[in-house]
């Protein structure tokens, strides 16, 4: 072909090719899902921008090193696994519809879950509607086993009202007299961070323990002042923050700016986050953090992931990493176990079936679930000592001592 | 009682933050009409030219001023005289909705392309530092953020004032045909005045950047109480947007004691529509808003 106008000529090559492409994949999907050959086809929606881009890219990562680690272990029933991961921006409504048009429109023939509670429910509520089995690394407020899913399992150790089980043992363990009195809670308006909060509250007004503040605030807070204020203020030995990611880092750097020093603080999800650190800087001494994983754990599985993950993205796995591969693993167990993976609703209520009576070995440890999907263990109690993110609970995983009194920041 | 001076001082601090992020904004529509959903974006994009300015060269992002204060300055111009005053007179308003809304998607997306999702944090060294006055702890980032809205503003009003420049701006804003008349060229002043109100969004852009987390979709939750306050304050009244910024920031700081974060967030629209029941044109935008 002679070129005249480049630009031109370029542009209109690389539209056809899109469209040539575009055509070409669709009908080579229509094809697969019928004989049941080629790839199995995954559908997932994850929030790569938006509130929860940050967690939710974790758990692309994850998914995407479990389906590479598959494909080049053989594949899942002899066929390789392929992901079509859409964006959801975080987006409720989104949400719904993307895994209304990857069940429909592209015939996936299983799905994985998105990240956060708020997410979870919507979509979960489409895959049940479908009959497809829905297998979610990041919905763990009491809220999304309440709804009569019979679809859903929950690959993670604990749900989030039991996330600070081992820490609030620790608390009562200690004798009376050293116990904390006092306890300012603020919690996202999000069913997960609150449920983490609210899980160690109900525990800590068991014990005694006095609740001076209890705020709430909405997902789209800029300004955290006030609230610090308002902990300050209470002067709280303890202070529990339900948290996602941006909320802790402002939160805490408010905080600081007013002087507050807690005797004891426990922020969730942001504190394991490796950005963290780089946020806050130098002061996250003694900040306490429930977490579902560590790369540490000698459980079968976790090694060879580990190596794995980071030998393809140079970073050891974080929580939502692991969690996105522990989706991976419970799903691909079920499918080996009944030798189906397909849109077919008799084989997806087969894997529904499987999973419910069985035991599921994962990076996170063996999983089972209860009737509504809620796995029945516990979280780590992870803390800053000496700089690094460190298990301090329970005393069998422990990595260093946890720190009672947390130090000035 | 320590609590209520807290909130005070916060909510002065918080108020001249909002002042400044909403001071271009008005001076948009003043000059021109314009409503100008892509300032927040603006206001992202400064703080992510300060993030990286500080990172890659590891001087303080308030050094980064030098640079995007002119580079926001031109781009502003340059806005003005290519894509806004293409736009019809009589439907320039609405259209100028649509346009600046597309250019908020494109800072978007481009900054998303460039830094990626990821929520950014410029580390300071003063970060957490504070000092004490009558008991209520004033955060030096806080104070810095104020003294930026502060000096940026008086300088804003004086160059209004005082110039030959201000009073040509000021005579577009208040009668742009009868400008025309006397000599005044409008076109290349509203030019420069949309410039100006480009360049206050790199100051604070800037300042937003020392105390907060970023993430290239933040603007869409700045848009909403920056209108909110320049049409408190009267629409293309610099003044009654940095006052109607103060009592709204003052406002939503002390309700907080008493009413929770969910509720005083929502004091900005319940402004808002109170303004827009008892007195539509805001409360010092006079004859002006009248107009529109």
């Amino acid at each position: 072909m002679k070129v005249k106008t480049p630009y031109r000529v370029a542009g209109l090559a690389m539209a056809s090719c899109m469209a040539l492409t575009a055509c070409m994949s669709s009908g080579s999907d229509s094809g697969s899902a019928e004989d049941g050959d080629g790839p199995i086809k995954i559908g997932i929606s994850l929030p790569l921008t938006g509130d929860f881009s940050e967690p939710g890219k974790g758990v692309q990562r994850g998914y995407e090193a479990w389906a590479d680690y598959v494909n080049e272990n053989g594949g899942l029933l002899g066929r390789d696994v392929e992901l079509t991961i859409l964006d959801d921006q975080s987006n409720a409504d989104r949400v719904a519809a993307d895994y209304e048009k990857l069940i429909n429109q592209d015939g996936v023939d299983l799905v994985f879950g998105p990240f956060s509670t708020r997410l979870v429910v919507p979509a979960a509520q489409v895959a049940q509607d479908y009959g497809f089995l829905f297998v979610e690394p990041a919905g763990a407020a009491e809220e999304v086993f309440t709804q009569g899913f019979d679809n859903l399992f929950y690959a993670a150790p604990a749900v989030a009202d039991d996330h600070y089980n081992y820490l609030a043992d620790a608390i009562e363990a200690l004798p009376e007299d050293q116990r904390p009195k006092t306890a300012a809670y603020a919690a996202m308006d999000d069913p997960f961070a609150m449920g983490t909060a609210y899980g160690l509250k109900d525990r800590l007004e068991e014990m005694g323990v006095e609740t001076v503040v209890d705020e709430v605030y909405p997902p789209n807070t800029t300004d955290f002042g006030s609230i610090a204020a308002k902990i300050a203020d209470s002067e709280a030995d303890v202070v529990v923050g339900g948290t996602q990611y941006q909320d802790a880092v402002n939160m805490i750097v408010a905080l600081q700016q007013l002087d507050y020093q807690p005797k004891m603080a426990a922020f969730s999800t942001a504190p394991t986050n490796p950005e963290f650190p780089e946020a806050i800087g130098s002061k996250t001494e003694g900040i306490l953090s429930p977490t579902g994983y560590t790369p540490e754990a000698d459980f079968p599985t976790n090694q060879e992931f580990v190596d794995y993950y980071t030998e393809k993205n140079g970073t050891p796995p974080a929580e939502d990493e692991a969690n996105a591969w522990t989706t991976g693993q419970v799903v691909a167990a079920a499918v080996e176990a009944v030798e189906c993976a397909s849109p077919d609703p008799e084989c997806q209520s087969q894997l529904i079936d499987w999973l419910r009576e069985n035991e599921v070995d994962t990076v996170v440890g063996p999983l089972t679930w209860d009737a509504e999907g809620r796995p029945e263990g516990a979280h780590l109690i992870q803390q800053y000592v000496d700089g690094e993110i460190r298990i301090v609970l329970p005393e069998e995983a422990k990595e260093a001592d946890l720190i009672i009194e947390k130090p000035a920041w | 009682m320590s609590l209520l001076l807290q909130s005070l001082v916060l909510g002065v601090l918080l108020g001249g933050l909002y002042a400044l992020l909403a001071a271009g904004l008005t001076l948009y529509f003043g000059v021109m009409r314009v409503v100008m959903i892509a300032h927040s974006a603006f206001l992202i994009l400064a703080a992510y030219l300060a993030w990286w300015f500080s990172t890659e060269t590891g001087l303080d992002p308030l050094l980064s001023l030098v640079l995007t204060v002119p580079l926001f300055f031109g781009m502003g111009v340059f806005m003005q005289r290519v894509l806004i005053s293409r736009l019809r007179p009589a439907t320039l308003t609405m259209m100028s909705v649509l346009l600046t809304f597309s250019i908020a998607l494109v800072i978007e997306g481009m900054l998303g392309f460039a830094f990626s999702g990821t929520q950014r944090r410029i580390r300071l060294d003063y970060g957490g530092a504070n000092f004490e006055v009558f008991g209520a702890n004033v955060a030096v980032v806080k104070l810095i953020a104020f003294a930026l809205a502060a000096v940026s503003l008086a300088a804003l009003f004086l160059l209004m004032k005082k110039t030959q420049f201000g009073q040509a701006l000021r005579a577009t804003i208040q009668h742009p045909e009868a400008a025309r008349l006397i000599g005044i060229n409008t076109d290349r002043v509203a030019g420069y005045g949309f410039g100006l109100g480009l360049a206050t969004a790199a100051v604070g852009g800037t300042a937003l950047a020392l105390d907060s987390t970023f993430y290239p979709s933040l603007h869409w939750h700045w848009i909403g109480p920056l209108m909110a306050i320049i049409v408190v304050g009267g629409l293309g009244s610099i003044p009654g947007a940095a006052i109607a910024a103060m009592v709204l920031g003052m406002g939503q700081s002390l309700l907080q004691i008493p009413l929770g974060t969910t509720w005083a967030q929502t004091f900005f629209y319940i402004a808002l529509f109170a303004t827009l029941m008892v007195r539509p044109q805001g409360f010092f935008g006079g004859r002006l808003a009248q107009r529109f």
